[in-house]
Formats: structure tokens, C-alpha cells, sequence
């Protein structure tokens, strides 16, 4: 875009400039990517090790056994599988609501709509905090929910599906109209328009809101802490590693949680690491537009 | 004319009403917004309508006693809920100073696209895809008193001679809290500001340096100016966000030591869902909550007449 980088000649007092700015932002990279390195190289320490500190981060001895223990005698396959279909159900259900209300909201006219819309928006904003979860926690346990995570599944999706709603119809805005009328002549009808003609041309967004949606059930942490409090089968990894730290003989567990810890962290790190695009361009575009 | 056709249409049979609604896709409008009007309500709509319902009560959970205006009054002299208001403030305001002005500064930074820059960038950003909850439970290792990594190297150092307890101790816990928030959420600003900054031309920086300005010139009286309505936008963002934190801190602190890192909804949190061992006091919650939203609503309503005014100045 801008004609002053690369191959641009510079001065030396701009180069000079360009140097000290380059070693500014690999110390701040240090520093950001430092706890990650941290946990992940410590899973491989032994326990003694952890427990006795130092300025180490990398293992004097490497050894796999803490996440054998971790997998097999803390419950983290388990934890592991609850993180995955959490996610998984999370990012279904919001691809399904999103989709569908973000192309009837920019493409139909019904009685009501503005004012539909106008309570997605204030609820965005209307929030009265931690309370929440006490009435969906009390709803779950009238409908003998609460030791289902389909409801965390639910209530997290629910949660976040405002910002995808307004990312769907923001884009389908973009889209001419002439593509649906063309749709209609043919024969189509409103619902297979959406699912023949209209589906197609939203996956670039429905990328982007099913890799967010996805962070957002893997990453989900005290409403899974609050609906698995006496379930420990259900919980998810989140829940499951810091429960170790709060437990009275975890709290000499480092290698655990050091395990457990990075089981949680490196799934989702590598989906980042091969879609960052489609991360940053949605939370940009979330940005701007809602 | 159309009285007629209103008329005609009230003549139309149920049957070919039906039909009519059909074909223009009525029914398959009703349909596809039922999954997200049904979270809507469940989710959003019912906790709100909730809240008012125990506001006189003293409920536990399982039995709820009418009270009459005592939970006012108890909110009124609970110093530990006026503390945890001030903690808020002292929380949102320090972490908002420092990640706003870093996550503004290194946006410029990746934006001069030196070696590596979308690298940077996808460095920073990294933090926000991982769990804040398991991220603060790592800090907490980093951060412990007698072999955390942190204490080690600064003693390696010759900074400290002693191991300083970060999140122990009252002097150092608020500030060890708000640097878990800045790793974890300076990397979303930074790219809500380039999202901002990709709207500015390059012609504008291309004619700055040819009328001589320098890089801080430039950041100053082009970056800044143009960036300041979605710079109005992030600020916003980021004073909402920082008063409704929580999850970092539950996980770090409980809101200790002595609730020197308490905050308004963490309090809640731990009234509404009974903190270690004692049991929930909702009715009680539901006040506190109306009074900790009404208080972030002042605040936002404050900062938009505020940034309104300064447009009318500049």
C-alpha cells in the first residue's frame, strides 16, 4: 500500500529509527508470548523441578509423564472431550441462529422488525452482570437441565450470537439484491433462496463466526464452573485445571495443571496459528459494525 | 382506492390468506428468526426480568423471605460492596491508561510494516484465544511468592532480595491483577486501532512527509485526529469491558488479599453462588447488581456526553 517500505531507499537516521522500533516490538513479543512458553515447556518438567522454582524455562529434564497422569489418572480425556463438544455445540448453534436471523433481518420486511432488532442491540448493552447465571441456573434445574451441558451449550451461544447476527446482515447488506430476485424467479422459495443461493456466498463470514464462536465454548469458564459445581464428569478443561489448583492436595500438582494447562492452550493456539486472518477480519469487522 | 383493496384483501379466505403469506415467505421468516429470538428471550430478556423479582427478598436458593426495603438498606452500609465499587474504578481506570496508549502505539508500530510486522501482530493477538481463566491461572505460577519465575529472575537480578508475594500482599496485588489484564486484552485494541487506521488514506502520510513531518509530528496531528471517532468507539468498548471483568481476577484472587482486588460483580458473583461455604444470598445479589449496572450505565452515559461536548470544542 504505502510506496515507503521495502526496497524504499532510507536514510540512515530512518534506518536507525526502523531498528530500534523492530527491537521494541520483539521485546513486547517477548513478554506476550513469555507465560505461553512458560506452561508449555513447563508440562514437560518433573514436579520437583516446578515446586522448586528457579529461572529455568526450559526443562533440565524433558519427560512426557505428566501428561500421561494428567490424561489418564486427572480426568483431562474426559475434560478434553466435555471442551470439545462444548466448542463444537457452541459454534453449531451460533452458526444456525446467526445465519438465518442476520439474512431475514437485511433482506425482509415484517411488522416488528425494527423493534426486534432495536432488543438485540439493547441487550448487547443491557447487562446486569454475574446475577445472570442464578436464573438460568434455576431455569436449567426446573427443566432438569442443569447437568446437561446442552444448557451451558445454550446460554453460551445465546450469549454471543448479537455479534454474529449483526456480522451476517452487515455482510449480506454487501450483497446485491438482484441475486435473490434471481433466485425467486427461478422458482425458489424465501428458505431455499437462503439455503441454495445465499448460504454459499456467506462462508467467508460463517468462517469467521464458527473459528469465534468456537473460541468462545472452548474458552468458556465460569458459566461450565457454575453448572458443573457437583458434576465433575461434565466438566470442561477450563473448569476441570483450575478446579486443581482450588483443590487442598492439587495445590502440589504443578505438573498436572502445567499439563493440563497446555492441553487446554495448544488446540486452540494451533487453529489460531492456521486462520489468524479470519480471526482478526472478523473481530474487525465486528468492531466497525457493531 | 386503497380502502378498496383493503377490503378485497379482508375477503380473501383464511386458506388463500395463508397461501399468500406463503408464497411471499412469511412463514419461513417466523421460522428462521425462532432460534435466535428464543435465546434472546431466554437468555438475555428472562435473567433481566429476573432480577427485580427478589429484589425484597431474602432468598437462598431454595426459600425466599419477604424483607421488605432491607436489602436497600443493607446495600446502603455494606462497606465491603462501596469498596468493591471503588476497586472497580481504581481497576477499569489504571488498566485502560496503559492499554490503551500500548495497544494505540504498537498498532502504529505494525502498521510501518517493517520485517516481520504481520508476524507481530499475530503475536499480540495471540493472548485473546486463550481461556483468560486458565491464562490467570498460569500468572498465578509465574507470580507465586516462593518459586515463581518471576520472584526468581528478579532476585537472579539483583532487583529484589526478597521474595515479593505479587498477589498476596495488599500493596502489589491490584497492580499484579491489572498487568494479567493488559497481557490479556492489549492485543484486541490493537486491532480495533488497526481496523481504525486502514480507513486513513496513504496519500494524507505520503503529502505529511513531504511537507517534512516526523514520525511523532505525524502520530500527533494526522494519526490521532483522523483515528478519533472509532478511537471514541474503542474507549467506550474498553470502559464497559473493564468494569464487567471478573473471570481473570475469580481465578487470581477470589478478590483477595483482605478483598484488596474485590470488584462490583465478583462480589455478586460470590454472594449469588455462596463464596467457599456459606450459603447464597440472592435477594441481596439482585439489589447489589441493579446498583453495580446502574453505576456502569452512569459511567457510559458520563463518558458519551463528555467526548460529545469535546467534539463541539475541537
Amino acid at each position: 500500500m504505502s510506496k515507503n517500505h521495502d526496497g524504499a531507499v532510507y536514510s540512515k537516521a530512518s534506518k536507525a529509527a526502523r531498528f530500534l522500533l523492530f527491537v521494541f516490538m520483539t521485546f513486547i513479543a517477548l513478554l506476550t508470548l513469555y507465560p505461553i512458553l512458560y506452561v508449555v515447556l513447563g508440562a514437560f518438567k518433573e514436579n520437583g523441578e516446578l515446586l522448586a522454582g528457579g529461572t529455568n524455562i526450559f526443562p533440565k529434564k524433558w519427560i512426557l509423564d505428566n501428561f500421561i497422569n494428567a490424561w489418564q489418572q486427572a480426568d483431562f480425556a474426559t475434560y478434553t472431550l466435555n471442551s470439545i463438544y462444548l466448542a463444537l455445540g457452541v459454534m453449531l448453534l451460533s452458526l444456525l441462529s446467526s445465519s438465518m436471523a442476520g439474512y431475514v433481518f437485511s433482506r425482509k420486511k415484517f411488522r416488528g422488525k425494527e423493534l426486534l432488532y432495536g432488543l438485540f442491540v439493547a441487550f448487547m448493552f443491557i447487562n446486569v452482570g454475574s446475577i445472570t447465571l442464578r436464573p438460568l441456573f434455576e431455569l436449567a434445574i426446573k427443566l432438569k437441565m442443569n447437568t446437561s451441558l446442552a444448557s451451558v451449550i445454550f446460554i453460551s451461544a445465546g450469549g454471543g450470537q448479537a455479534t454474529y447476527i449483526f456480522l451476517v446482515r452487515g455482510y449480506m447488506n454487501t450483497i446485491p439484491k438482484e441475486l435473490d430476485e434471481a433466485a425467486k424467479i427461478d422458482g425458489c422459495t424465501f428458505f431455499q433462496t437462503f439455503y441454495k443461493i445465499i448460504l454459499p456466498v456467506l462462508k467467508p463470514i460463517l468462517a469467521t463466526i464458527a473459528l469465534l464462536s468456537f473460541r468462545g465454548g472452548w474458552n468458556e469458564y465460569i458459566l461450565p464452573l457454575v453448572f458443573t459445581m457437583t458434576n465433575a464428569a461434565k466438566r470442561p478443561l477450563t473448569v476441570g485445571v483450575t478446579m486443581l489448583k482450588n483443590a487442598g492436595d492439587g495445590a502440589a500438582a504443578w505438573n498436572i495443571m502445567f499439563a493440563g494447562a497446555t492441553i487446554s492452550i495448544v488446540p486452540i493456539l494451533l487453529i489460531y496459528i492456521f486462520t489468524s486472518k479470519y480471526f482478526i477480519a472478523g473481530l474487525t469487522a465486528g468492531a466497525v459494525k457493531g | 382506492m386503497q380502502t378498496k383493496a383493503a377490503r378485497m384483501a379482508s375477503k380473501l379466505s383464511f386458506k388463500e390468506k395463508l397461501s399468500r403469506a406463503n408464497s411471499r415467505g412469511d412463514f419461513a421468516t417466523f421460522f428462521m428468526l425462532i432460534p435466535a429470538v428464543i435465546m434472546l428471550l431466554v437468555v438475555s430478556v428472562y435473567p433481566f426480568l429476573w432480577v427485580f423479582k427478589y429484589v425484597c427478598y431474602d432468598y437462598n436458593g431454595i426459600t425466599a423471605y419477604y424483607t421488605g426495603f432491607h436489602n436497600f438498606e443493607r446495600a446502603l452500609s455494606d462497606t465491603k460492596f462501596w469498596m468493591s465499587v471503588v476497586h472497580t474504578f481504581e481497576y477499569a481506570a489504571l488498566k485502560i491508561i496503559f492499554i490503551i496508549p500500548l495497544s494505540l502505539v504498537m498498532a502504529v508500530a505494525v502498521r510501518q510494516k517493517i520485517k516481520g510486522s504481520e508476524l507481530f501482530r499475530g503475536i499480540y493477538f495471540m493472548p485473546t484465544i486463550i481461556s483468560a481463566a486458565v491464562s490467570s491461572m498460569v500468572f498465578g505460577f509465574i507470580f507465586a511468592s516462593y518459586n515463581g519465575i518471576l520472584n526468581a529472575i528478579l532476585r537472579a537480578c539483583g532487583i529484589i532480595s526478597a521474595n515479593i508475594n505479587w498477589l498476596g500482599d495488599k500493596n502489589t496485588a491490584m497492580w499484579t491483577v491489572i498487568t494479567v489484564a493488559i497481557w490479556g486484552g492489549f492485543g484486541n485494541y490493537l486491532v480495533y486501532f488497526m481496523s481504525g487506521m486502514s480507513s486513513i488514506s496513504d496519500d494524507v502520510y505520503e503529502s505529511a512527509k513531504i511537507d517534512g513531518a516526523n514520525g511523532i509530528q505525524t502520530f500527533f496531528r494526522i494519526t490521532i485526529p483522523m483515528l478519533s471517532p472509532m478511537l471514541k468507539v474503542i474507549l467506550m468498548l474498553a470502559i464497559t469491558t473493564a468494569f464487567k471483568d471478573y473471570e481473570s481476577i475469580l481465578v487470581l484472587t477470589q478478590g483477595g488479599p483482605f478483598n484488596r482486588t474485590q470488584v462490583m460483580f465478583l462480589y455478586i458473583y460470590q454472594l449469588v453462588f455462596g463464596a467457599s461455604g456459606t450459603s447464597p444470598q440472592i435477594g441481596y445479589g439482585t439489589v447489589l447488581s441493579l446498583i453495580a449496572s446502574l453505576i456502569v450505565g452512569i459511567v457510559t452515559a458520563i463518558y458519551l456526553f463528555v467526548s460529545r461536548k469535546l467534539d463541539d470544542v475541537m
